[in-house]
């Protein structure tokens, strides 16, 4: 009987890990922003999670040319695209659906914000941007999206 | 045996050298991975795409180019030398003194309660001071009350953006403010609240042109009154020019000098009824009301001095609208002819105004 007990609360530690890891990789895919101007995909290095920039709604600026990151306040990066840009870094899953300690970059204005993500439902995240304290900030939801097979 | 061992030794240099040459591959490869730059990809694969769950899209409330919103504002405002005649109340005669300057500080805050691609809801709070200094002030009870105690308004503010959809929204706001020449911490009773309801239905074309139309119960005129408003918000093409407007309460030209640097040209119209508890019973008036009102017509600039930390530096004229009495708040509109206690005047005056600010992401 204590044989059995052992197995089975082995197999439960051993399970854990993975349960934890299939919630904390439960981020990792194409999202696409409160205002449908870009989609970002979400990937895990490690055990950190950040995103890139994978589509813009308006990919070129006025010129026709594709947008760089202009208002970056490094001028060394100014020359960049946007088209792959890594606007999320650093975010560590805490658990209870929860990413945290990462920064959300906002292209338009050139400024790094903390950020902190929650995972709604399956195919929503509510991504909070704030400054110092979260009170001082903004939630932007984004959704889920599915590439369609070509 | 040896032939064994030197086939060992040489198979185990081949490995270590395959696994520097991975180790360096990999390292390369995670130096590329954290790259925060451009790495070339394909990304036409992520431009047909479905929503997982075909959820909807939402308006947000700004066009591309807005300027941000203020989370926190700490602002001073001065108006310069300027003339003000006063009708005559009770046993004071019409006088016409000079009001060296008018000035005091602006505190605005708005916290973002409701912060959904669905809705926002904003509450907001405000506190607002004028302080006059007036020459020979006690010629006249409204000025004498004016150089003693200034004029104070304490205000909250709801705000709500509800989209329903990718193009129309709904924008409602409302205001209870209490305003008069009460001395902090002392309000005045509650039942001196002025509350004003703005509700408009717009329209968001693309990500540089918001517009719609809306009604409005305000006291920008300085009394309650029933106006139509129009919101126009629009950004040019090439992103360097826009317009921010509420018609008729503010219409702004903006120039982008870069992301952190803006510029403007407008207008504002500023108005409220001010509770003179101080003239009381003067001149027979039970419930003292000042209807005040101004246009200002400035210059804006506003700059990222830190981070999230604005500066924002206004120039420009007063325009005086309404600077009468009543006796009591109540509807008159354009149309009205109840008479005013006071019909007062003032004259021009340059002023300007500069506050420090925490945006909002």
């Amino acid at each position: 009987m204590s044989r059995h007990v052992a197995i089975f609360v082995f197999c439960m530690l051993a399970g854990l890990p993975a349960i934890a890891q299939e919630g904390a990789a439960a981020i990792v895919g194409v999202w696409e922003t409160g205002n449908g101007k870009a989609r970002v995909k979400i990937d895990q290095a490690g055990d950190k999670f950040k995103g890139r920039i994978v589509w813009l709604r308006e990919p070129n600026d006025e010129s026709g040319n594709p947008k760089l990151d202009k208002n970056n306040p490094d001028e060394s990066l100014r020359s960049k695209r946007l088209l792959g840009y890594w606007m999320l870094q650093d975010f560590i899953f805490v658990g209870d659906n929860t990413w945290e300690d990462g920064t959300i970059y906002d292209p338009e204005s050139g400024s790094t914000y903390s950020c902190t993500i929650e995972m709604t439902d399956s195919n929503t995240l509510d991504v909070r941007g704030y400054i110092g304290v979260s009170l001082f900030g903004r939630t932007d939801i984004w959704k889920r999206v599915m590439l369609k097979s070509k | 045996m040896n032939g064994h061992s030197k086939f060992d030794i040489k198979g185990c240099v081949l490995s270590i050298l395959t696994y520097l040459i991975l180790l360096t591959s990999s390292i390369s490869a995670v130096a590329q991975e954290s790259d925060t730059t451009f790495v070339e990809e394909d990304f036409s694969m992520y431009d047909e795409v479905e929503l997982a769950d075909g959820g909807k899209r939402f308006a947000t409330s700004k066009v591309l180019g807005q300027s941000p919103n203020k989370l926190i504002s700490l602002g001073y405002d001065f108006q310069g030398r300027h003339d003000m005649t006063l009708d005559d109340l009770g046993s004071a005669p019409m006088s016409t003194l000079q009001v060296n300057s008018v000035q005091g500080i602006r505190i605005v805050a708005n916290f973002p309660i409701i912060s959904k691609t669905n809705v926002l809801v904003n509450i907001g709070a405000n506190y607002g001071e004028s302080l006059y200094q007036i020459d020979n002030a006690d010629d006249h009870p409204l000025s004498q009350s004016l150089q003693q105690r200034g004029l104070r308004t304490t205000g909250l503010s709801a705000t709500v953006f509800k989209p329903f959809n990718e193009t129309n929204f709904l924008f409602t706001q409302v205001t209870a403010d209490l305003n008069g020449d009460y001395f902090l911490p002392d309000f005045q009773p509650l039942s001196f609240t002025r509350y004003s309801l703005s509700a408009i239905y717009g329209w968001k074309r693309h990500d540089r042109l918001l517009y719609g139309f809306g009604f409005t119960r305000s006291y920008r005129v300085g009394e309650p009154n029933y106006l139509p408003v129009f919101m126009y918000n629009y950004t040019f093409p090439s992103r360097k020019w826009g317009i921010e407007s509420v018609f008729p309460a503010r219409g702004h030209v903006r120039r982008t000098i870069d992301a952190r640097t803006l510029a403007f040209f407008g207008y504002e119209l500023e108005g409220q009824t001010y509770r003179m508890s101080s003239l009381e019973g003067v001149g027979g008036v039970l419930d003292p009301e000042l209807r005040r009102s101004e246009l200002r017509i400035r210059l804006v600039f506003e700059r990222s001095i830190k981070d999230f930390i604005w500066l924002s530096v206004q120039a420009g004229v007063r325009y005086n609208w309404n600077y009468n009495l009543d006796d009591g708040d109540f509807f008159r509109g354009f149309f009205g002819d109840q008479l005013y206690i006071m019909e007062n005047d003032l004259a021009n005056a340059l002023y300007f105004n500069f506050s420090i600010n925490l945006v909002s992401p």
